[in-house]
Parts: structure tokens; sequence; C-alpha cells
């Protein structure tokens, strides 16, 4: 008899990508307010810082030592978030050098221009967008008013008025208000992306589907195939009348095959611990026939592959086949594989089907029990 | 002729105790005698009379797990065969493990139990083919290291073959199957919770040649690493 066999179904390739696919976006995004956030540090802020270097007059050195601090954040806070969402300490460890930064550099500016040679505040900002960016939108709200809050005081601390708190909510407005623009914005890309993963899952998913049905057909062809050779000619002989039920020879063949029937529909139960599950199936038509079959089964059993279970349940359905009485199977966890026993009370010594697919079998005949092993190495 | 040993039966159907008494009765030699059955465990501590020695426990009664009640049965010098219909192998090793002498499963009753009575009395080990089971099933990290042949001749036992076929199939003789079977028992008796019902097997065992000193020192000190560093470490 030819036995065809069906591979299970392997998770393809682009089913894991889809997974990663909305990851790999977030990504993208991420190295794009890095650059912003790089860029605007290296010209923006120090382009300022160097413009204005007459006004600082002593205190120059300490702004350029802010500005290096801040970089150093800036790097931290690039190697955070690239290896994935940082965690809260982390995070906020760098918003707060940051933080620190910004009203620093705004306490050592000049009394009365500081708003006006001010570049620390809107990189600390984009600092906090970097590692706050994939946290809560509440904390990144705190963190930005904190730093104008920061530098309001020192304002007030120099003096307030119109002239100055003009030009304060000035810089509120494009600097808070394009950092708050780009969070909201890569927040929204963020779904978007999550979006458009799940809808390539979704077509995915109906993909898998069309290819499982597919082997489903392929074995249900193949058992039709395995029935032609086998259960069908039995029972056209039985018809015919060329097969005598009252001959003992084919009262066996008849128990074979009804055993194998019901092994059939079994193997389409795809269900853990299906080696069980199916020699239970086998155990079912000895039963049948008054037999007494106890299947036990010892420790972590491993994943039987499909050709090696189907050369184990042959050689249950042949032992159980010359069973007198009754039929002890057990399945023990051995090392790298299993190991399927059967004892049974017969004095026959059974024909057992060849080894193969990594299963090796062993019986051994003693005063009237039987007894076999088939053991699958999964090496 | 030897004294038969007085058994106590703690079962709460009495179907299942009418069984076991009819087991008992038709041992031919008659070496067990039952002198109380009761439904619970106050039944036993309420009965008149000298005590048994050797006590087959039901492990459920009314509803409930008594296998905590053992290590109290244990220290007041009961010997304990557990009967039950839970083949569970954490239960068999917990039982084990509170110092109950042997496992015997209800469907391995008739032909085990009275044998594992004998020997729970005799503190001999006695080994029924679901506590092999349960003894292969093991992963527990403290589990002690049983030797190859000790698997493979607990590994045939379990797969049901008689003790003589096992010796057959390992080319040894039936005399080194129990030997090994045995061994692979007593060093399960040298770990985990202390119990005056082990120590006594394992006495017995040392006594019987069945297992070296030797063998179970590194066992006990790693049941017990903080009692004495300097006795050998577990390989």
């Amino acid at each position: 008899m030819t036995t065809a066999t069906v591979q299970p179904a392997q998770p393809t390739p682009s089913t894991q990508s889809t997974a990663m696919m909305s990851g790999r976006y977030q990504r993208a995004f991420t190295v794009a307010v890095l650059f912003l956030v790089a860029g605007w540090h290296l010209a923006g802020a120090g382009g300022q810082m160097l413009h204005n270097r007459s006004a600082y007059g002593g205190e120059f050195t300490i702004q350029v030592v802010i500005w290096l601090v801040m970089a150093l954040a800036i790097a931290a806070g690039a190697v955070l978030v690239l290896r994935g969402t940082p965690s809260w300490r982390a995070a906020w460890a760098i918003a707060l050098i940051a933080l620190a930064g910004s009203t620093a550099a705004a306490a050592t500016s000049p009394a009365g221009q500081m708003l006006a040679v001010e570049w620390a505040w809107a990189s600390a900002g984009w600092i906090g967008v970097l590692v706050l960016l994939r946290r809560r939108f509440s904390e990144l709200a705190w963190f930005l008013a904190a730093a104008a809050l920061a530098i309001l005081s020192v304002q007030a601390y120099d003096g307030l008025n119109r002239t100055t708190l003009a030009a304060f909510l000035a810089l509120l407005a494009w600097s808070t208000g394009a950092q708050v623009a780009v969070a909201a914005g890569v927040r929204a890309l963020d779904v978007a992306a999550g979006q458009a993963a799940a809808a390539a899952r979704g077509e995915d998913a109906a993909r898998e589907r069309a290819a499982t049905a597919e082997i489903i057909a392929a074995a249900r062809q193949a058992r039709w195939l395995a029935l032609q050779e086998s259960a069908a000619p039995l029972i056209a002989e039985l018809a015919a009348g060329t097969a005598d039920p009252g001959d003992a020879h084919v009262r066996i063949r008849c128990a074979v095959q009804a055993a194998r029937l019901r092994r059939l529909m079994a193997e389409g139960d795809e269900v853990p611990g299906s080696l069980v599950h199916e020699l239970h199936a086998s155990a079912d038509v000895a039963e049948r026939r008054g037999i007494t079959v106890e299947i036990e089964t010892a420790g972590q059993l491993p994943q039987v592959p499909g050709p090696a279970r189907r050369v184990i349940t042959d050689a249950a359905i042949a032992i159980l086949t010359a069973a007198r009485s009754q039929a002890r199977i057990t399945l023990a966890a051995v090392a790298a594989g299993i190991a399927v026993s059967f004892v049974t009370d017969t004095a026959a010594v059974v024909s057992l089907p060849p080894a193969g697919h990594g299963v090796a079998i062993e019986q051994q005949q003693d005063g009237g029990m039987l007894w076999a092993e088939a053991r699958w190495n999964s090496q | 002729m030897e004294q038969p040993v007085t058994v106590a039966i703690i079962e709460d159907h009495p179907v299942v105790t009418e069984g076991v008494e009819s087991w008992i009765r038709s041992d031919p030699g008659q070496r067990v005698r039952p002198v109380l059955t009761a439904r619970d465990l106050a039944g036993l501590s309420a009965a008149p009379g000298p005590p048994a020695r050797v006590v087959i426990l039901d492990l459920e009664l009314s509803g409930e797990l008594v296998t905590t009640q053992i290590p109290a049965l244990v220290a007041a010098g009961y010997r304990v065969v557990a009967f039950s219909g839970h083949s569970d192998p954490a239960i068999v090793m917990e039982t084990l493990d509170n110092g109950a002498h042997a496992y015997v499963s209800k469907e391995e009753g008739r032909d085990h139990l009275v044998e594992a009575v004998l020997a729970a009395a005799a503190d001999r080990p006695y080994v029924t083919r679901s506590q092999a089971r349960a003894i292969l099933a093991d992963q527990r990290p403290a589990r002690p290291a049983l030797s190859e042949q000790e698997q493979q001749a607990l590994l045939l036992w379990f797969q049901g073959m008689s003790k003589a076929s096992v010796g057959r199939r390992m080319s040894i003789s039936e005399n080194t199957v129990r030997q090994y079977i045995s061994r692979a028992r007593a060093k399960y008796a040298a770990t985990g919770r202390p119990a005056p019902s082990k120590d006594a097997l394992l006495t017995r065992a040392i006594e019987d040649g069945v297992i070296k000193p030797a063998d179970i020192i590194p066992y006990q000190s790693f049941a017990r690493p903080a009692a004495d560093p300097s006795l050998g470490a577990p390989d």
C-alpha cells in the first residue's frame, strides 16, 4: 500500500513579516524624529548660540558645556529609542537632564536679553519629544509645561513686562507648538501603520485559510486512495461472496481495515497529543472485539510528526489485531524522543510494519505475552 | 507461621472497603488481617485496641485529598499504603514524599495491594507500575539521579512486562531487576521531607544490600544543603 503523506502547514514568511510591519514603520518615524531633534540641536540651537556668542560674555563657556551635555542626552536618547520603547525611568532621566540644562542655560543668560538669545528651551522640548514620544501623551504635555514654566520663572526673576511676556508667548507658540504638532503627527502615523499591518495580516490569514483548505483536500484525497487500495477490495469480496466471513483470516482482515478506517478519521482531528488520540482510535476497534485496552502515558510527550505516527499506529493495529483478551499501551518520554510499547497476551509472532521515519521497532515473545516497542527518535 | 500483618482500611466507599477485604481474604497465605475499617481518619484515632501496623489509605475521603495527613500518620508509627483513583504523577510523588510507603492505584489493587501491605510492614520497597510511571515522569530539579539500568528496568516494568520478562529483555536475572527497581525507590526515600518511614525503608534497604550508603549520601546532602555543606556536592 502506498502511503500518501501530507506535510502540516508551515507559517509562511509573509505571516511573520506582517507581524513586524507596523513595528518597522514605527521605527522609521522614530528615526525621522531623531534626525529632526539632532538637526535642530546642531544647526538651530548651536548656530544661535554661536551667533550670540558676544552677548553671553564670560558665561559663554557655561553655555557651550550645557550644549554639549544636551548633545550627549540626545545621543543617549537615540540609543534608547532605537532599542524599542524606553522604560519610564530611563526616558524621564534624560528628559530631566534636558529640563535642567534648559533652565541652567536660561539662568546663565544675560539679564534682559534672555529670550532673545535663548536656544536651550527648544532643544529641551525636542529631547522630550524624542524620549517620551511613545509614552502617554500627558507625560509629554507635563514635560513641555514644566520646561515653559521654568523659562517663565527665570524671566519673572529678571522682571516681567508686556514686551517680555509677548516674546515668551511667541517662542512658546512656535517651539512648543511645533513639538506638540510633531508628536501628534507621529502618533497618527503609528495608528495608520497599525491599521495597514492589520489589513495585510487579514489578507494573509485569508491566503493561509485557502492553503489549509487545499491541504485538507489533499489529505482527504490521500485517505480515499488508501481506502481504495485496502478496504474497498475487501468489501467487494465480501459482497461477491468470494470472501467468507466465517473464515478467521477474513475476520482478521476486516478487523485491520476497521481499525484503519477509525484511524483515518482520527488523523483528521489535529489535536495536541495526536499520537495518543490516534492510538485511542485504534484501541476502540479492539475494544469492540471485547479486548481490554489500557493506555497510559509517562512524562511530557514530544510531538511526533505524521509519517512517524503512522508507523507507530500501524504497529498498534497489527498488535491489537493479534491480542487475545487484553493489551496495555504505554507512551513514555525518553531522551530525545518517545517509547511507545505494547504488551499483550498473544502467542503469535506478529509481523510488524517496517521501521522508518525515525521509528525503530523491537519485539519479544515471552511465555504467551508479546512485548513490542516502537521508539521514535527526534534526531 | 508468622503472625499476620494487621491492617486498617480507611476508605469512604463501603463497596471499595469490601473489595479490599475480599482481596485480603483470597490471599492463600492469609498473611494480612484487617483489624479496623473506617470512613475517615478520625475513625482511626478513635478506635480501641492495639493499633494496626499498616494503614491502607484512600487519598480522597469525602471529596478531599488527605495527602497532607500522611506525615502525622507516619509520625504515629503507622506504615501507609496509599490506595487511590488519582494516578496523577504529581499526587503520587507528593504521597511518597510525605512518607507513604507505596502507592497502589485502584486498577492495580487486585494484583498489588496485599503485596504492597506486606512490603510496607517489612519496610521493604514496593513499586507499582503507577509509581514507576510517576518516577519516570519526575522532572523536579531535586529528583535523585537514577542509573541508566534503573531507568530501563522502571520503564519496562511501567510498560507492563513481568519482572522475569524485564530480566530476559535486559539479560539480567529477575532478582537483579527487583534490585534496580528497589534501589530507585530507596533513592527517593533519601530525598525530600524527612519521615521515620523513609528512614526505616532506607535502613532496611542498606541491610538487604539493595543500596550502599555511599549511593545515598549525596542525595541526603542535596535535600538538606544547609545542614552540612562539606558532605559531597551533588554531581
